[in-house]
């Protein structure tokens, strides 16, 4: 009985919990950790991961699932790189790219909602369409050439010392979080995902708002892509790879946070904060990446078991 | 000697008592029918027997001793249930099925040519027209509930339950069952038997127990009864206090189907209307289509022929959006599915359709949403702590209320309530009625839906009868129940019922 409850209280404020004890722990014991240079790094190493880890909430908001994301992040980022170095002017470049994302948005929405395919195969497949995209496009070599500050300067710039990436972060953070708790959209985005017959069967038009999920995760995949290629100045083809099984972790930590299961703008902002601070938190300490690799399964897993337990819980309550 | 017996079980869900101390004994060799409407505490107490649910009350005796179930796999070699699910692997052969958790293996490798010729013997020695040896999903669906019968009695249980057990099975097949049903009690092995159908209820069983309202009413022979006298059993007369009626003069024609007929949902030829101020009760045994009509036309499914006229012009309705635009709204059967959304709070559930009218550029307007919350809570007395709550929090009368309460405010023409009052409270129940009295009064057509035949006729001004997907009969004040009833059961029960 204390059990359950202890859980239930652990479970409703245990992750920020695990995120403020992570942060005094390390500002304790890492020299250096607590600098304000090093903390706006944190911030910047998870600018790119938490703007496709919130499309990717939008996704799990509408009750779907996208495996394609981190590949149209890498197909976006040569393709805005070779339309650069081809010379095309880069807001052109950018343009193209986010319809592209948006493309691949469409196609999974189309795939989903009108011939009715899980999203999980749907997405595994356009996700090797992008990648074989990418490979057709690049002969599996990284790009490199000449291209125009102001570009450049969407991914190293700065502001009053605050990288012009964190901004774009924050602002991100705060439009996904205005979208899904204040505006019409995102209610019925969030019934759509809740009970989908019930929400049908009071008017929402769910395809719709299925679509829309998917077509804001490929939009911001895109973007993601588009920035990385800024803050490196090149593309490479596995550029963005990464981003899946990382952006996973983040939205499980995060579905932790509030509501457990429930998928929120805030809460997968929680997940990539406390995933930011392991990295860099380890990277001080000297440890392989390898081994934060096996930190953070551990974390996918804990975050998921408590998630479970609890569920099974309010299923006998 | 009895096998199985029950002292004063009672078993309570919020709100709501579903059975009150139900004593029952069952002997060994009997087939033992139980009849009783829907909601009456049948499921439930099935449920109890099987140990998926423990009784808030009560005790279970088995061969005279003492049981308590804490999961139905403690009940599994005691008490054998046939389901209306069924629990089988599409893609294995009934053979397969039928050893699936007991295979016959040597050294690990499953001795398939040894499950075949145990599963032969064991279906010819029952004589069912079942084939083993294909995949079961490419069976009909009464042969896969005789290969899930044969699955419970390979376990050779000494009590079997069936719950409503021919609802898929053709003519034909429902023989066999009862072959098989009479062979078993031959064999020692006592038989409850759950069944809508009364006909069958009558030849089959030793002896027949009602339920109404959660209680047992009487237990006799089947020898001494009559569906007559079943029917007079399951129906209480003493509760007409519990529903509260109103006459209010009718309106202008509402809503009028003419020869509507939609295939996807097997509706054929269905013609009625409904006036403002009148409720019109739906009648009909499961499966005969009232939801399907309901839901096809309210979600704007593409019918085939026929046409739609709302307030005496021809409508196109197409989508729920449209539904609901043009004031038809839905209240649906399964509230827990379909009526509202478990993962938000009661606000939100009830915001949900008048999202547009608390916005104001897409922005939801808070003040808004909490004026018209607190409006629809006191108009329907939704009891709660907070409307922030998790609407699973709620009883499920409350939890119903939000499902209709959603609603209010659109200013609906025609209110399709389907199954309202299942599994709620008896309060919150006359509640209900006199919201739909209400919004009868109001001018509203009401369109209702219940398995519950008391509350239909206490309630409708008017009754459709409806059987094998189409309207049979309509039935005007004062309703005679037995007519009723046998409308319901087609052409067979009523042809049976002058054989009595």
């Amino acid at each position: 009985m204390h059990f359950k409850e202890n859980l239930g209280l652990l479970t409703r404020y245990g992750t920020i919990l695990a995120l403020i004890l992570l942060f005094l722990s390390f500002s304790l014991f890492i020299p250096g950790f607590v600098d304000p240079e090093n903390l706006m790094n944190i911030l910047r190493q998870i600018a790119l991961l938490l703007i496709i880890a919130e499309g990717f909430t939008m996704v799990l908001i509408v009750g779907e699932l996208d495996l394609s994301f981190a590949n149209v992040a890498s197909l976006a980022s040569v393709m805005v790189a070779g339309l650069i170095i081809r010379n095309v002017p880069y807001g052109w470049s950018i343009l193209l790219t986010l319809l592209v994302g948006a493309g691949f948005g469409l196609l999974n929405g189309f795939f989903i909602t009108r011939i009715g395919i899980s999203s999980l195969i749907t997405t595994l497949s356009t996700g090797i369409i992008a990648s074989g995209l990418v490979y057709l496009y690049t002969k599996g070599v990284s790009f490199y050439g000449n291209m125009p500050e102001g570009f450049l300067y969407l991914g190293r710039g700065t502001i009053l010392g605050i990288p012009f990436l964190v901004l774009i972060m924050l602002l991100v953070l705060v439009a996904a979080h205005i979208l899904v708790t204040k505006t019409v959209v995102g209610i019925y985005m969030q019934a759509t995902g809740g009970n989908p017959l019930a929400a049908y069967l009071s008017g929402v038009p769910i395809a719709f708002y299925k679509l829309l999920g998917m077509v804001i995760c490929g939009v911001s995949a895109a973007f993601t892509g588009i920035l990385l290629t800024a803050r490196l100045g090149a593309a490479n083809p596995e550029g963005a790879a990464g981003f899946l099984m990382e952006g996973f972790a983040i939205v499980l930590l995060g579905q932790t946070v509030f509501t457990l299961g429930k998928s929120t703008p805030i809460g997968t902002f929680v997940g990539a904060l406390i995933i930011g601070i392991l990295n860099n938190g380890l990277t001080l300490l000297g440890a392989q990446y390898y081994v934060q690799d096996i930190v953070k399964g551990i974390i996918m897993i804990l975050s998921v078991v408590i998630a479970s337990l609890y569920s099974k819980r309010e299923g006998k309550g | 000697m009895e096998i199985l017996k029950t002292e004063g079980i009672t078993k309570d869900f919020p709100g709501v008592r579903a059975l009150d101390h139900v004593d029952f004994e069952l002997q060994k060799g009997e087939i033992h029918g139980i009849v009783g409407e829907n909601g009456a505490g049948k499921s439930t107490f099935v449920k109890i027997l099987s140990g998926v649910y423990p009784p808030t009350e009560g005790k279970i005796f088995i061969d005279g001793k003492s049981v308590s179930f804490s999961s139905p796999k403690d009940a599994h070699g005691l008490i054998g249930v046939v389901h209306q699910e069924r629990e089988l692997v599409p893609t294995f052969t009934g053979a397969q099925n039928l050893f699936l958790g007991q295979e016959v293996s040597k050294l690990g490798f499953v001795q398939q040519k040894q499950i075949y010729r145990l599963g032969k013997e064991f279906v010819k020695r029952f004589d069912l027209p079942v084939e083993l040896d294909v995949p079961v999903r490419e069976l009909s669906s009464g042969k896969q509930e005789l290969i899930t019968i044969l699955k419970v009695l390979f376990r050779k249980p000494p009590v079997l339950i069936f719950d409503e057990p021919t609802a898929s099975l053709s003519v034909k097949e429902a023989e066999a069952l009862f072959r098989l049903i009479r062979s078993l009690k031959t064999e020692g092995v006592s038989v409850i038997y759950i069944s809508h159908n009364l006909q069958e209820v009558l030849s089959l069983c030793d002896r027949i127990t009602v339920f109404r309202n959660g209680k047992k009413v009487a237990t006799n022979d089947a020898s001494s009864l009559t569906q007559a006298t079943l029917i007079r059993h399951m129906i209480a007369k003493d509760l007409e206090h519990q529903y509260p009626k109103r006459f209010i003069p009718v309106g202008s024609e509402v809503f009028r189907v003419e020869n509507y007929t939609c295939m996807d949902f097997h509706l054929t030829h269905i013609s009625f209307h409904i006036k403002g101020g009148e409720i019109v009760g739906f009648a009909g045994l499961v499966g005969s289509g009232r939801t399907e009509l309901a839901k096809a036309i309210f979600t704007g499914h593409p019918y085939d022929e026929g046409a739609l006229f709302l307030k005496g012009k021809p409508i196109k309705i197409g989508s729920v959006r449209n539904a609901i635009k043009n004031g038809i709204v839905m209240i649906p059967e399964n509230r827990r599915e379909e009526g509202i959304i478990g993962t938000f709070s009661v606000e939100e559930n009830l915001t949900l359709p008048n999202m547009r009218e608390v916005s104001v550029y897409g922005f939801k307007q808070q003040r808004k949403i909490e004026e018209l919350v607190s409006r629809i809570i006191q108009a329907f007395s939704i009891r709660l702590v907070s409307p922030k709550q998790r609407i699973t929090k709620l009883s499920g009368g409350n939890q119903q209320k939000v499902s209709l309460g959603k609603w209010l405010e659109k200013d609906a023409v025609l209110w399709i309530f389907d199954e309202p009052t299942q599994g709620i409270d008896v309060e919150t129940k006359s509640e209900i009625y006199t919201i739909m009295g209400d919004l009868a009064s109001k001018g509203a057509g009401i369109w209702f839906i219940s398995s519950d035949l008391r509350e239909l006729t206490a309630i409708s001004d008017r009754i459709y009868v409806m059987c094998a997907s189409t309207i049979v009969d309509e039935f005007q004040r004062p309703f005679d129940m037995e007519k009723i009833l046998r409308a319901m059961h087609g052409k067979e029960a009523s042809e049976g019922i002058h054989a009595f």
